[in-house]
């Protein structure tokens, strides 16, 4: 049946050293806890994990959430962020994955991409070009995360329409950013308005908004 | 931690809830419990307008009431619902005052290979489909948790009810799902929950759709439409039988009636948008076959439950079939033609006379309709039934010397018990039956090779064959075209007995 595609994209630079690594790998598990013990995620979401420093990795590729491992994610002292590569791999990977309708197969759901970042592209001609390609795929909701900086806020929402700034990347922040994140994956489930949209939960309350 | 009082609106009554700061947190409300943990609070988080509040106060204080006060009231409030007692008002905010879950509701071991669900709430999605029942599947329920066939039926009767009973006093739920029933299949109970946002056609209108899966086609059709639009349709009683009629058949079925695999449109939520509005169509659609589910399209995990040439819906034996049929292909469509609640309820348990034991002592299911054929087997496990069979038709008098079917019948088994809503047929089998009418008057038993029934309360049970009375403490041979007087009151039914799997 459907699957509801989910792709995480996660800064493991050299900026990520020491706290936020840790913050983050907690809020991850945090979130993959939240999804395994919710039944309706459980029937359809799959999540990938692509961490990108100097190179690109697919870290889980596209998996069931109740089949989902989660590792434990590493990041060098130092090192560049190269966000353009993950996204190039990204449009790979979904490309390959997710299955698109035809007259007799249902198609998946619109997937959705989380991307946590600690800083700005420093491939920006790749992360520009990457834009374009990214937008084909046509995903449900692109949601940026910028933990710790604000400079170059407008490379990430060429990229997206919702730009979520955190104001540090520290267990509390990232953990209330995943649990948005969370809400946003389990919306299509819950009870839906007599209004003609359907809009993103609220973001938490400590987190700035940036549309 | 601080313990907050807050006073009810209504009565000036004072409640008190633990504020720990991070509250149970659902779509519309934020909760929280009692000291005593014997009710919670639920506040609202965004502020409740003049309607809204005027809702809630006839939930509180004009239809709580009424099911306190009729018959049966105890089993509704507390089996059935978890109907809000009071309003109150805490920081500009209104919050509802509401009875606690039973524990049953609450997981005792949850997932067979972790504690992760351990102690949480059974949300009935749980049980609707089929992956969580899956051994191989590694988050699967453990099988202490998952019941067995017939305790789907005591769920589906339990929830026919819940719904018969807001339709009898002019209410419609407008948002009946899996999200807001809580099932224990283990004692066959279910609960529904989150009952704010009852509507009253024309005083109190919808504010949700509904859940996906659970909206009536003609709802998510004229979706696109204004609210005003006279063609837009909108939650009323009649969607929530269809509601029903979809949730019946995920918990005795464990797959959607409708999710099939005929594409309308190849955008994914177009298509959804069709599959399940406009365009639906039953996966089991006798003639047009063109939504059957596509086994190779499928998830491992549902393979069992989604083979409906191995498990089709007719295993819910006839009247349900009829039921089904009213509701899937007559009405889906057609919001009028729709099963009522309370003809679930009769159809249901008029099933449960139909039950047979598997007598596979591994089959999971353990129990299985009759599916009148002269050799019956198990559908779930292909054990197919030893020895003969005893089956009742019950008649009653139509007029002096001329008996008439019920279209009811018994299957027996050893050990079965005869009730008095067998015997006499103005003895309903529902929620108002009082505690002796419980009390079985007969039991089936297989003794010495022969079926046998023993009359345990019978004042007047006659063998109308042999013309010879029975009495209490005495049993009766059932042999193939016998016929036997259950009572010779008012309403005495009579039964003619047919002997299958010679």
């Amino acid at each position: 049946m459907r699957r509801l595609p989910v792709y995480l994209l996660l800064d493991t630079s050299g900026g990520m050293f020491g706290e936020p690594i840790q913050a983050l790998n907690n809020a991850l598990s945090g979130l993959i806890s939240t999804l395994r013990t919710d039944p309706m995620a459980l029937d359809t979401v799959w999540v990938s994990i692509i961490t990108f420093n100097r190179i690109a990795e697919e870290l889980i590729p596209l998996t069931e959430i109740g089949s989902f491992q989660l590792p434990e994610i590493t990041c060098p002292q130092s090192g560049p962020r190269h966000t353009g590569r993950a996204l190039q791999l990204l449009y790979d990977n979904a490309t390959r994955d997710i299955i698109k309708g035809n007259e007799n197969q249902k198609g998946d759901w619109k997937p959705l991409l989380f991307l946590f970042t600690k800083g700005a592209p420093n491939d920006k001609v790749d992360f520009v070009n990457a834009i374009p390609l990214i937008k084909s795929i046509n995903f449900g909701a692109i949601v940026s995360c910028a933990a710790g900086y604000l400079k170059d806020e407008d490379l990430l929402k060429q990229l997206s329409e919702n730009v979520v700034h955190l104001d540090s990347a520290d267990t509390h922040t990232i953990k209330q950013f995943f649990k948005w994140v969370s809400d946003t994956i389990e919306q299509g489930n819950k009870s839906q308005g007599t209004g003609e949209s359907v809009p993103l939960p609220p973001p938490p309350a400590e987190i700035t908004l940036v549309i | 931690m601080t313990t907050v009082t807050v006073k009810s609106i209504i009565n000036g009554n004072s409640y008190q809830f633990v504020d720990n700061g991070e509250p149970k947190s659902g779509t519309a409300k934020n909760v929280y419990f009692s000291p005593d943990r014997k009710y919670v609070v639920a506040l609202f988080k965004d502020k409740q307008d003049f309607n809204q509040k005027e809702r809630l106060k006839n939930i509180v204080t004009k239809y709580l009431p009424q099911i306190q006060n009729k018959e049966a009231g105890n089993y509704y409030l507390e089996e059935i619902y978890r109907w809000p007692t009071d309003i109150i008002e805490y920081k500009d905010k209104t919050g509802i005052v509401v009875p606690i879950y039973n524990g049953k509701f609450f997981f005792k071991k949850g997932y067979s290979s972790n504690d992760l669900i351990k102690g949480e709430e059974k949300n009935g999605k749980w049980f609707a489909g089929s992956k969580f029942r899956n051994k191989q599947f590694p988050l699967s329920l453990d099988q202490s948790e998952l019941g067995k066939w017939l305790n789907y039926f005591q769920v589906c009767v339990n929830l026919s009810r819940g719904v018969k009973k807001m339709h009898q006093m002019g209410l419609s739920h407008s948002d009946l799902s899996y999200n807001n029933v809580l099932v224990d299949p283990t004692t066959g109970s279910a609960c529904m929950i989150d009952l704010d946002g009852l509507v009253v056609p024309g005083l109190y209108p919808a504010e949700v759709i509904g859940t996906a899966d659970f909206i009536a086609p003609e709802v998510l059709a004229t979706k696109h439409l204004k609210k005003n639009d006279p063609n837009r349709k909108l939650p009323n009683r009649l969607t929530d039988l269809h509601a029903l009629a979809c949730l019946i058949y995920m918990y005795l079925l464990h797959r959607h009636p409708l999710k099939g695999g005929k594409v309308h449109d190849l955008d994914t939520e177009k298509d959804d948008l069709l599959s399940m509005g406009e365009k639906a169509l039953f996966i089991e659609h006798p003639t047009d076959k063109s939504n059957r589910i596509k086994l190779n399209q499928l998830s491992k995990w549902e393979l069992y439950w989604s083979d409906i040439t191995k498990l089709p819906y007719t295993i819910t034996g006839p009247y349900l079939k009829e039921l089904f049929n009213k509701a899937f292909i007559e009405g889906l469509h057609n919001p009028m033609q729709r099963p009522t609640a309370e003809e679930w309820e009769i159809g249901l348990l008029k099933t449960t006379d139909l039950i047979q034991p598997c007598h596979n002592a591994n089959c999971e299911q353990k129990w299985y309709v009759f599916d009148n054929s002269n050799s019956p087997k198990c559908p779930f496990c292909g054990t197919p039934h030893k020895g003969t069979l005893p089956v009742l038709d019950l008649y009653y008098q139509f007029k002096p010397s001329v008996w008439k079917p019920e279209n009811h019948r018994l299957m027996v088994y050893h050990n079965q018990y005869l009730f008095q809503w067998h015997v006499n047929r103005n003895i309903a089998r529902n929620e108002k039956l009082t505690p002796e009418q419980k009390i079985p008057v007969g039991y089936f038993t297989f003794h010495n090779n022969k079926w046998v029934l023993v009359n345990q309360k019978l004042n007047f049970l006659k063998d109308l064959t042999e013309d010879k009375l029975i009495g209490i403490n005495q049993m009766v041979e059932l042999t193939h075209g016998k016929r036997l007087l259950l009572s010779n009151e008012d309403g005495g039914r009579v039964v003619n007995i047919t002997m299958a799997n010679k």
